[in-house]
């Protein structure tokens, strides 16, 4: 036997009656307390109970478009048990009804998006940069390189015969790193962007004349555009603009419908994961380019030479920031030098 | 002498002015003999407080941390679900925010289905990526997409309100919404594309067109609402946040100017320390500016709207003040950017709170009069897509 009060609303106005209620095992007997109206016998199995939140008000929903109201709901929650029903939303009601399992969800929750931020953005991105058609990659890369043309970068002011050999030393090295890939080196003057070269999806690499003139050898540049190369092959570009957006899609998502709040917020932690991305795309660059100089027998040491002689020019563009993602170079210099002192010696002098 | 009432409109006169007439001009229905009178309440009727009238206020009484176990259970459960169990999730907030509004002892309640969320939220989500990809591909393509989706976008309001209505329901008795598609293509696609046209004049008639649209159009079971407001207080308001505006920038230039000057001469390039600290007191400059006005055209508006509705013999009083919305505002975005987004159920609780807070509802004959229409069922998808791009729709 389950007894509790409650107020019973019919459905056709919005008057509220109290009534006292009877479940006898079967039937749930319904009764005005002030007066005769209402008085109904209702099977327990036409009912139907509103799943349980916080510690609202249960109700129970009678046939014909009737409810009952109460705040007993030690008693609601016993009927519910005997139907069986809102079983899922029990389990979430008790979920978070108790502060050690509220706790818990955070710290769930706090697991998952590290987890996705580090394995599953970057995976699924993958795979979908790898599934992009290359004539997509070319309209956007020619997008990209009319944006930055009209903004950032001048025609090459180089003497063409300066440029020949290199050309024909990268057709060698392009074919050797990439050789299922289409790939184009073109020059450009920038006095913004300073000594650089970037690589655009469909495997356009531009490299300032700044970077040309800096450089002691054509060995020097080949070593960038081993890293360049690298980025294209391993689809850097795409994987990094597909992660960026979808940390920043994730953190929306978690934010909820705060907009206001989350465009100033969300740029923050985006800021972050797209640096922490970039520095494991860099590295994997490096290593590419290192593995191949040393193949050829050169050693990265001009490899080294080029990195910190850009550094230190570096400093005199104002335009640098924009660009250059790459992480420290001293880093980058020392991750170099382990490579070369793992390898064994005989396989270096090759 | 016996005073009769409508119980449909609140209209009240007595026995003599009457003069044998036993309806309401204005709704038709029979008048009704009124209900003895309170001593307390024994001054004559007024526009605000028809005859025999109760004041009743409205509490909100969920806490913050009831509503972050709540919220945090289920943003978990629906990252763990990738996404699947959000409409669930959003069924359960907003349910939190319904039910714990008592009004006269009697909780709102909220009664979709998530199911029938997650259709929309299926259905808007493919718009979205569709939108995305056609932007990647071309952004020619993207500007195509868009023009559709300011095509359907009325339609989806119109759905959304109607959606938002049916389900929004007190005392068993559902809410309506009885707009038309016409009207909702007239206010949310006609009058914006006016805007390039009349200079930006028909802001505030779109404004108060957008209001017009859901106050006009809301009604409780069988009892449509009433709203008596008026263009032209909208024009007024506008005016002012104008002028508002005008004095804040004309005082502000010089400031952020004399800040500018006082840091040395850019050297080493635009990106100086100098120059970030000018343009990040630019950018805090614009958010305290835009958040107060906001805020005062929140207050103004949901006070107004709300002052100049009728629903049947009820009457609201709503007493925002710009000044504290404000107030919570900053505080809310500063809390939740120091707890890394962990105070937003607290802010969203404290916010509902102010704002239930400064409701009065003035009912003439008490709550219990009013009567339930059909129900017909209303699809989500409106609802969702409102919901994503955080479009207002009133209240
Ligand atoms: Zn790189």
């Amino acid at each position: 036997m389950i007894e509790f009060t409650g107020v019973y609303f019919d459905g056709k106005t919005s008057r509220a009656y109290a009534v006292s209620v009877v479940f006898d095992g079967r039937t749930l007997h319904i009764r005005g307390v002030e007066g005769d109206y209402p008085a109904l016998d209702i099977p327990l199995e036409d009912c139907t109970i509103t799943p349980p939140l916080g510690n609202t008000m249960r109700s129970i929903q009678l046939p014909g478009g009737a409810q009952c109201q109460t705040s007993d709901t030690a008693a609601v929650s016993a009927l519910e048990r005997l139907t069986g029903q809102n079983r899922g939303m029990g389990f979430v009601h008790r979920l978070e009804n108790r502060w050690k399992t509220a706790v818990g969800a955070l710290a769930g929750l706090v697991l998952c998006v590290w987890v996705f931020v580090t394995y599953g953005i970057p995976f699924l991105a993958e795979k979908i940069a790898y599934s992009v058609p290359p004539e997509l990659a070319e309209q956007m890369s020619r997008q990209a390189i009319e944006m930055l043309d009209r903004r950032f970068l001048k025609p090459s002011e180089l003497d063409p015969g300066k440029t020949e050999k290199l050309q024909e030393e990268f057709q060698h090295l392009h074919s050797e790193i990439d050789p299922d890939s289409d790939y184009r080196l073109e020059f450009r003057k920038s006095p913004y962007i300073g000594p650089n070269a970037f690589a655009l999806p469909s495997g356009l690499i531009i490299m300032t004349d700044e970077l040309v003139d800096l450089a002691d050898s054509n060995r020097e540049l080949l070593a960038i555009l081993a890293h360049e190369t690298a980025h294209v092959k391993k689809r850097h570009g795409l994987r990094s603009i597909i992660q960026n957006s979808g940390v920043f899609l994730l953190v929306s998502a978690l934010a909820g419908d705060i907009t206001s709040i989350t465009s100033t917020a969300a740029s923050l932690p985006t800021l972050l994961a797209r640096s922490g991305y970039s520095r494991k795309f860099e590295t994997e660059a490096d290593t590419v380019a290192a593995l191949y100089m040393i193949r050829k027998g050169w050693g990265t040491g001009p490899f080294q030479a080029i990195l910190l002689r850009i550094t230190r020019d570096m400093a005199d563009y104002p335009g640098e920031s924009l660009l250059s993602s790459h992480p420290l170079t001293n880093q980058r210099v020392q991750h170099l030098r382990d490579i070369e002192a793992s390898m064994p010696s005989g396989e270096a002098a090759e | 002498m016996t005073h009769f009432v409508c119980l449909n409109c609140g209209f009240s006169a007595s026995e003599k002015d009457l003069d044998g007439i036993a309806t309401c001009p204005e709704c038709n229905v029979d008048l009704q003999p009124e209900r003895p009178r309170r001593k307390d309440d024994s001054h004559t009727a007024t526009i605000t407080a028809p005859l025999g009238s109760q004041r009743c206020k409205p509490v909100f009484t969920g806490s913050a941390g009831e509503f972050f176990r709540i919220w945090i259970v289920n943003t978990f459960l629906t990252i763990l679900t990738l996404g699947l169990y959000a409409p669930w999730a959003k069924v359960r907030e907003r349910r939190f925010f319904y039910q714990h509004t008592v009004m006269d002892g009697q909780p709102f309640d909220y009664t979709a289905h998530p199911v029938a969320l997650l259709r929309g939220y299926l259905i808007v989500g493919g718009g979205i990526l569709l939108y995305y990809l056609a932007e990647a591909y071309n952004p020619l393509y993207s500007l195509m997409v868009f023009g559709i989706f300011s095509l359907v976008l009325p339609f989806l309001i119109y759905k959304s309100l109607r959606f938002f209505a049916r389900h929004s329901v007190y005392r068993n008795i559902p809410f309506h919404f009885r707009g038309t598609l016409g009207e909702s293509y007239k206010t949310y696609l006609l009058y914006p594309m006016l805007i390039p046209f009349t200079f930006g004049l028909i802001i505030p008639y779109w404004a108060f067109q957008r209001k017009k649209y859901f106050f006009g159009n809301i009604g409780f079971g069988t009892t449509a609402n009433i709203f008596q407001g008026s263009a032209r207080e909208f024009y007024k308001l506008y005016g002012l946040v104008v002028v508002l505006l005008v004095v804040i920038i004309f005082f502000s230039i010089p400031i952020l100017m004399s800040f500018a000057t006082m840091i040395p001469a850019p050297e080493a390039g635009i990106f100086n320390a100098g120059m970030i600290f000018f343009i990040l007191s630019i950018y805090f400059t614009t958010l305290v500016v835009s958040t107060f006005v906001q805020q005062y055209i929140y207050a103004w508006t949901t006070n107004y709207c709300l002052g100049h509705s009728e629903l049947g013999n009820i009457r609201f009083q709503s007493t925002l003040k710009a000044k504290q919305l404000f107030w919570i505002r900053i505080t809310n975005i500063l809390a939740i950017i120091f707890s890394v987004g962990l105070l937003i159920p607290w802010a969203k609780v404290r916010r509902t709170r102010y704002i239930i807070d400064n409701l009065t509802v003035i009912a003439g004959q008490g709550l219990d009069e009013f009567t339930a229409g059909v129900r017909p069922d209303e699809s989500a998808y409106g609802d969702v897509a409102t919901d994503f791009f955080d479009i207002d729709i009133g209240l």
